[in-house]
């Protein structure tokens, strides 16, 4: 009897709570969380009440709020214009972004109505469970004019259709110390370098003298600061064939041989950030993206980090292989989006159109991050950030002339993604060949692409 | 007689021996931590000059640690969630386990099977549908999710019945001749002899809610909300080189939950003077 | 019930009675369960029920279910990764659940004599248990840093094992071992809480009668603890099987070298699991995943259920 009751209590429990996943739309399974709203009678209101003079509040998911200005100033920014309408910030950290934010927009409900979107992989699992607004309409009400992101919101359409807007562009440079290059007495890296030139004066540059090495590269322990070189004469990354692969890894397992880089299972151990090494004063060069200019402004300039190790440094744009033009590079493109959950959509997009709009582009700059927008007067803000490299090299460094994403979107993308940091730790780690991982890369990939 | 006096000596001394070396084993990591949590950032990753109290200590870690983050609020959230859910938990633990261990019933192994085996499914498996329950209650960033999350454990349930069941069953039988209720023995002959296992309980508790990172994180966003661990994981994802703070964070979380066991430890000292084997 | 019925009308009085103070001690019964049960049932049963249906669905956590039979299954069994992730749980649990065990018991018994400092020590041993486990893992991956790290610093200079043959602890083969010592470390102390609460219940009495038998300290600790300590080694094992299939922290802290993700050297099947649902959100795929993992931990809590029983009726 009583097995009976607890299988029916059960049964209708389960049912219940397939039914709260299931009725999308319903608004009786919007239980809405009353503590991040703060005036609950707005949420039942029609969203078009937000422009007569009712005050609106939209909560917007964002990462490290306090080491990362820019959160707070776009906050700001919109909200003189925008008197009625008032931006509360979630902290969501940067660590676990992905998978609270993604957790949080599951099922029919969601506390936000502003997302930021942290990469490609977030991005396509946000579009594949129906958890963002498409923008097209909007786009087009509004008249924004695409052309102004110099083609990055191409790359970031989902079958025609756009479902963030970028608000941060960041591309792939390399850092050099310019005190190590003088002491070498070799001349800095220029911006036309080619892969096997950036190897040669890696390897001039280092010096492993016990006590007072010298590392002439970093490579950080992501698959994107190996794999990305050979993506730039345009191979797809997704598209399941690595062999392309094989001559970098060869290239930087033998630097690691010689010493010309940390070994990789001593940084993974450490897990030693990338400006944690540079920092130190004995990286002569690494690569990784522009986000990293404001983070060393900002850490010189509080004298967190010793400018006497790191404090005279340049950018140059990346080393590229024979045959690709010169400032080809690989972008990571930060987009803000409206979430489909969100009841007070045309806030929200008010807000998103502020963020991804040049005068959002300018509060970023301001704070010395790389907007998606760049104007003449965007680069002279920049420019003017105290600390940032003023050099013609560095300069010409932020201006590529083609970019490629550093995943384009794709159902797939956070699976192969998976895959590939899988083989590239295993290969750095020396626990398989080269050509065992790329061929287990090549296994998985197609594997996946095959569902 | 004097040869087995000799053993014995022989055997306490060996006693002192592997108390030393395991004391050893564990505490250097938490000399480790301590000595990083008075230095600047260089000195800790500094093993060529290794030093375990630095020429200058940085004693301003503790002080900094409560403005850069709003730890003192943290710190608040996890003590209010961490006695709630120890009482809770202690009282459903013990009741249920009474039942399990010492009264038949219809299906109870059954039901007591299907308890363990909930233990096998990782977390990470249910947690979205669980998730989607929850807010659906409209608990989604509210500590009471937690409460409800982290009170009706079974684990809880388990450890209390192995625990009953050593308990001679005759001592029950007698209490029951006596006229005793059932509620009545849980209480006047249970729970007392209970002693060691409900101070096991309540330390395990403690410690799982006060070191939880996970719930909290899927749980509770506002910063009004956050726990201790939250809070020092966020504090490590914006000063990722700080490590002197991270460690000063990190003795001081540690130091409630030694407070507790300091206290509850006596508790594990049997009724009878001369337990366990008589060196 | 259907003998009552072909029995005569004494016997079925007798059952009638019988039944009803069944009854009635089948409700106290249950009263004692149900201030746990509902909260059980609801938060946790209920969703691993759900979890379970998943397994035979197609589901992202947002869109509607889809029935997916048991193509959640093919497509797990037919993952190389996968199968990597259960030998290395396996491989994990197989050292860790005895060595754990034994180490915890002898510190158990160290520790309930009557030692100087006793409370101190418990409390030492105690540390590793209650320690955060990125501080202590931060010390770990120092200790054990491949270049700069003590134990490879003495290696290379009191035992001159040469530069390149200076081990990797945290990738390849040995990443194993790393995990298990790690986890034997920082659970030693919660075991040997456990063991220390189960010794207060051992009836000392018998000792004397032991000792009156000529018995000697090993002869009593095998025939009059370890019996007595029975219900507690269950619990103990058991707990240590389920938690030893469960890694991922550990895995992630270790080896994870600061991205949280990892080689296909150093996979298990909870970051499997984890990485099919939030990672690539195929919550069917990483319930399918989450059942071999269950049906891996019933099988051996069965054998120990059983053991448990043929012990007991020795």
């Amino acid at each position: 009897m009583k097995r009976k009751i607890i299988s029916i209590l059960l049964a209708a429990s389960m049912v219940a709570s397939l039914g709260l996943t299931g009725c999308g739309n319903s608004s009786s399974t919007k239980t809405s969380d009353t503590t991040q709203s703060t005036d609950k009678t707005d949420t039942t209101k029609d969203t078009t009440a937000a422009t007569d003079g009712d005050k609106v509040t939209i909560n917007w998911a964002i990462w490290d709020k306090d080491s990362s200005t820019y959160w707070t100033k776009l906050k700001e920014g919109f909200e003189e214009e925008n008197p009625n309408i008032t931006v509360e910030l979630t902290d969501l950290g940067a660590t676990d972004y992905n998978t609270v934010l993604a957790t949080q927009l599951s099922g029919s409900g969601s506390t936000f109505d502003v997302v930021s979107i942290k990469d490609t992989a977030c991005y396509s699992t946000l579009i594949e469970k129906n958890a963002l607004e498409p923008l097209n309409d909007y786009i087009t009400t509004e008249g924004i004019d695409l052309s102004q992101y110099n083609g990055i919101t191409d790359q970031i359409k989902a079958n025609d259709v756009l479902y963030e807007l970028p608000f941060r562009n960041d591309t792939w440079v390399v850092y050099y110390n310019k005190d190590l290059f003088d002491a070498a007495g070799i001349d800095y890296p220029t911006n036309d370098m080619t892969f096997a030139e950036y190897d040669k004066l890696a390897r001039s540059l280092s010096s492993n003298e016990f006590g007072k090495q010298v590392y002439g590269a970093h490579y950080h322990t992501w698959r994107s600061t190996i794999q990305l070189f050979g993506a730039l004469d345009g191979t797809d990354i997704l598209g399941g064939n690595y062999d392309f692969l094989k001559p970098y890894y060869e290239t930087v397992l033998s630097e690691q041989a010689d010493g010309v880089c940390q070994d990789y299972a001593t940084l993974s151990t450490a897990s030693l950030h990338y400006s944690n090494a540079f920092s130190q004063g004995n990286v002569a060069m690494l690569n990784i993206g522009s986000w990293f200019i404001s983070t060393l402004i900002t850490k010189l300039n509080a004298g967190e980090y010793d400018s006497s190790l790191c404090g005279n440094w340049g950018i140059v744009q990346y080393p590229h292989p024979e045959g690709v033009e010169a400032g080809t590079t690989i972008g990571t493109v930060t987009g803000i989006a409206v979430t489909s959950a969100s009841e007070k959509k045309d806030a929200a997009w008010k807000f998103v159109q502020f963020a991804s709009s040049e005068e959002g582009a300018k509060i970023v700059a301001e704070t010395g991050s790389m907007p998606a927008i760049v104007t003449s007067e965007i680069s002279a803000i920049l420019a003017s950030v105290p600390g940032f490299p003023l050099d013609q090299n560095s300069k010409e460094a932020l201006t590529p002339t083609k970019v490629y994403m550093d995943i384009p979107y794709s159902k797939h993308s956070a699976e192969i993604d998976a895959v590939l940091s899988t083989y590239h730790k295993d290969i750095m780690n020396g626990d398989i060949s080269v050509d065992d991982g790329i061929a287990k890369m090549n296994e998985d990939v197609q594997k996946v692409l095959a569902q | 007689m004097k040869s087995l006096k000799n053993k014995s000596k022989a055997l306490r001394i060996l006693l002192y021996a592997v108390l030393f070396l395991m004391t050893a084993i564990m505490i250097v990591p938490f000399l480790w931590m301590l000595s990083s949590s008075i230095k600047v950032d260089k000195e800790v990753f500094d093993i060529v000059n290794f030093q375990w109290i630095p020429d200058t200590p940085k004693w301003s870690n503790y002080i900094e640690i409560w403005t850069k983050i709003p730890f003192a609020r943290f710190v608040g959230n996890t003590v209010y969630l961490t006695i709630v859910v120890t009482l809770l938990q202690l009282f459903t633990s013990s009741f249920a386990a009474y039942s399990f261990a010492k009264l038949d019933f219809k299906y109870k192994n059954i039901l007591f099977f299907a308890y363990i085996a909930t233990i096998a499914m990782p977390w990470q498996v249910y947690m979205v549908p669980q998730f989607i329950m929850m807010r659906s209650f409209g608990l989604n960033n509210k500590l009471m999710a937690m409460i409800f999350l982290q009170a009706f454990s079974v684990f809880g349930v388990f450890m209390m019945r192995q625990f009953y069941l050593s308990i001679p069953d005759s001592l029950c039988e007698a209490a029951r001749i006596d006229g005793m209720t059932e509620y009545g023995i849980w209480w006047k002959v249970m729970i007392p002899l209970s002693k060691p296992s409900l101070a096991t309980l309540t330390i395990f508790t403690f410690v799982n809610t006060w070191n939880d990172y996970l719930g909290p994180l899927i749980y509770l966003q506002s910063n009004e909300k956050k726990t201790i661990q939250l809070g020092l994981k966020m504090f490590i994802g914006q000063y990722s080189s700080e490590y002197g703070l991270i460690m000063a964070g990190s003795v001081l979380s540690l130091i409630p939950v030694l407070a507790v066991f300091m206290c509850l430890q006596k508790y594990f000292v049997a009724g009878v003077a001369s337990s366990g084997i008589k060196g | 019930m259907e003998n009552a019925t072909k029995c005569i009308d004494v016997e079925k009085e007798k059952m009638i009675s019988r039944k009803k103070r069944e009854r009635k001690k089948n409700v106290v019964a249950y009263s004692f369960i149900t201030p746990n049960f509902i909260g059980f049932a609801v938060f946790t049963l209920v969703p691993i029920l759900f979890a379970f249906l998943l397994a035979f669905m197609e589901w992202d956590g947002s869109n509607q279910p889809t029935w997916a039979g048991t193509s959640n299954f093919q497509s797990v069994f037919s993952d190389s990764l996968f199968w990597k992730s259960i030998e290395h749980t396996i491989i994990y649990c197989i050292g860790t659940v005895p060595i754990t065990m034994l180490l915890s018991l002898l510190l158990a018994i160290v520790l309930n004599q009557k030692v100087k400092g006793r409370a101190f020590f418990r409390t030492i041993s105690f540390f590793p248990y209650v320690g955060s486990l990125v501080a202590i893992t931060a010390v770990w991956t120092m200790i054990f840093n491949p270049t700069k790290g003590p134990v490879n610093a003495i290696l290379y200079y009191v035992f001159h094992v040469a530069n390149d043959n200076l081990p990797n602890w945290f990738a390849g083969k040995l990443v194993m071992v790393s995990y298990i010592m790690f986890s034997v470390w920082k659970y030693m102390g919660y075991y040997m809480v456990i063991y220390l609460a189960g010794l207060q219940n051992v009836n000392t009495e018998l000792y004397e009668a032991a000792s009156l038998d000529g018995a000697n300290i090993f002869q009593k600790f095998r025939y009059v603890t370890l019996p007595q300590l029975r219900p507690t080694t269950f619990f103990v094992v058991v707990m240590l099987t389920i938690n030893c299939f469960k890694i991922y922290d550990i895995a992630i802290m270790l080896a994870g070298g600061g991205d949280n993700k990892l080689g296909s050297s150093a996979t298990v099947l909870v970051y499997y699991i984890y990485q099919n649902a939030f990672q690539f959100w195929k919550l069917g795929k990483s319930s399918a995943a989450a059942l071999a993992l269950f049906a891996l931990v019933l099988i051996v809590t069965m054998i120990q259920f059983k053991g448990e029983e043929r012990f007991a009726n020795d």
